[in-house]
């Protein structure tokens, strides 16, 4: 156990080891914050017309938290594991006594405890010096940590299934940027799915994107019936589930399958 | 630990694709053709022995090493290390075996090596005392102190490979596979590497499998040697043996060119266009 503690450290190191990287990522997330935050007010008051189904502050709260959640669970495990197959580096890695998605998975929680405070905790304070109301739904704070946590394994499971497609396909950036695209239209990081047309809402059941942020995000803005959440943790612990077996069979195949790329 | 290999095989999938079509049917790659890397190869090398594994450029060591060290999956064959396999015992033979690659690093690249070793002490389960013994033993020989705490992408090429050596060597391997450990090491590094891999199979009879371009290393460090060409394998004995092999065979020119130096460096060149065996 202690050597992927120790994995986790190193994890953190390796964030810390450039600071100027880090204060552009940090500059970058409040610009982002900021520009979430006034496209949608200025969507909202160039359109006096009324929505039934959607109210300003429910939308806006909705982004602030999508922008704030995606500093935490965004992962580039896709471009690390490409660069370790491509090059083979990850030969280095095989020959060691452990697992080696734990290892991967380890590297990950240690760069996000590093994100949690260094850009997580800086956005919420930012976020409640300048919306200066209430934003989280009290009674509901419990279930959507709960269902954060779930999120992020769901993204990181998801990266992984990519980034080990490169067994096969050697280089899976390009293909990541087109789901990229798909993932962040329908997992509701740039738009509440709430606004989505029927269609697009249907289709979005059956992918595992809604249980990335919408299902999370809004069970932290809004108010929902208990049975409802139930529903919404449930589904995302069968995405969780559904992946993970995925990662395993993705795995397993792809490690017979690996050629060490030169030499 | 002894290592038995047999009838190992690996081909590869490439794809067919003319050389000569410049057009743009040049991408309709037609077939799959197989090449094999490594073709039925078998060997045992037993406890405490210093191997030195040569071949061409593309010959199929590396593929041979890598199966070898449980990286790759042989289509064929079976490889048993201390009567253990890759199948059933990968853990248990990971926490035995030390690899290094010259061409690739263990090491996190931006993080001082100092905690790259502390990882591999937690990883391998070494106790304290040995650790520290270790770190004693290789800091005297491989100057560790000099660099140890700057991350590798700081260092020099020689300086990484020492590195990598002590990384290696931590968890008190019983076998170690040295994939050209002194390619870009200058004369000195490499006479200090050298003694230091010498020494350190005598007091520990640690089995090494030694891949290298340069034939002397293999002078320097192997009784035995395995050959191979083409993915197989062409000889399989000792130093000694093969020169007085090929001395009998080629008496004749020996004689003739008596100025010619038949060192092992020159059997090996011949060897490799084909000549011998």
């Amino acid at each position: 156990m202690k050597k992927y503690v120790d994995y986790i450290i190193i994890g953190m190191k390796e964030h810390l080891v450039y600071p100027s990287a880090m204060w552009a990522k940090f500059f970058s997330k409040i610009l982002y914050l900021y520009l979430q935050f006034s496209i949608w007010n200025a969507l909202f008051s160039s359109n006096s017309q009324i929505n039934p189904v959607v109210n300003q502050k429910d939308t806006l709260n909705y982004i602030v938290i999508a922008t704030i959640i995606s500093a935490l669970i965004e992962c580039n495990t896709i471009e690390w594991l490409n660069a370790q197959i491509s090059t083979g580096n990850i030969a280095m890695e095989l020959i060691r006594p452990i697992d080696f998605l734990k290892m991967v998975f380890s590297r990950h929680l240690g760069d996000s405890v590093i994100k949690i405070v260094f850009y997580c905790i800086p956005l919420c304070v930012i976020t409640v010096m300048i919306m200066q109301q209430p934003i989280l739904c009290h009674t509901q704070i419990l279930h959507g940590v709960l269902s954060i946590l779930l999120a992020y394994c769901i993204q990181f499971l998801y990266s992984l299934i990519i980034g080990l497609l490169a067994f096969w396909l050697i280089v899976t950036w390009p293909l990541n940027m087109l789901l990229g695209a798909i993932y962040k239209l329908l997992s509701g990081a740039w738009i509440p799915v709430t606004m989505f047309p029927d269609l697009l809402y249907k289709i979005n059941l059956f992918l595992p994107f809604r249980a990335i942020y919408a299902i999370p995000v809004t069970i932290m803005t809004s108010q929902m019936k208990a049975s409802a959440i139930r529903e919404a943790i449930i589904t995302q612990f069968m995405w969780m589930i559904l992946l993970y077996c995925i990662t395993e069979i993705v795995w397993t195949i792809g490690k017979r399958k690996l050629i060490v790329q030169g030499g | 630990m002894s290592i038995e290999v047999e009838n190992l095989t690996k081909t590869y999938n490439i794809k067919k694709r003319s050389t000569t079509d410049n057009s743009i049917w040049y991408f309709r790659a037609k077939k799959y053709s197989s090449m094999t890397a490594v073709n039925n190869i078998s060997f045992s090398i037993p406890t405490g022995n210093i191997v030195g594994f040569i071949g061409a450029n593309g010959a199929g060591k590396s593929t041979t090493i890598k199966m070898l060290t449980g990286i790759l999956t042989p289509d064929h064959g079976r490889i048993s290390i201390n009567g253990l396999n890759y199948k059933k015992h990968r853990r248990q033979i990971m926490l035995k075996i030390g690899v290094v690659f010259g061409q690739r690093s263990v090491l996190c690249w931006d993080i001082p090596v100092i905690e790259s070793f502390k990882l591999f002490k937690d990883m391998y389960r070494i106790p304290e005392k040995a650790y520290k013994e270790n770190i004693e033993l290789f800091s005297d020989i491989l100057n560790l102190p000099e660099f140890i705490y700057k991350p590798p992408r700081l260092l020099s090429l020689g300086q990484r490979m020492k590195a990598d050596l002590a990384a290696a060597l931590l968890h008190n391997p019983e076998i170690l596979f040295l994939d050209e450990p002194t390619i870009g090491i200058d004369v000195l590094a490499k006479a200090k590497i050298r003694d230091f891999v010498r020494k350190i199979n005598q007091e520990r009879k640690i089995t090494i499998i030694l891949t290298t371009h340069d034939i002397s290393d293999i002078e320097a460090l192997c009784k035995k040697m395995i050959i191979i060409d083409k993915g197989t394998l062409l000889y399989n004995g000792t130093l000694e043996e093969l020169k007085g092999e090929y001395y009998l065979s080629h008496q004749k020119e020996v004689y003739q060119n008596a100025a010619m130096e038949n060192t092992l460096e020159t059997i090996i060149k011949n060897i490799y266009e084909g000549d011998f065996l």
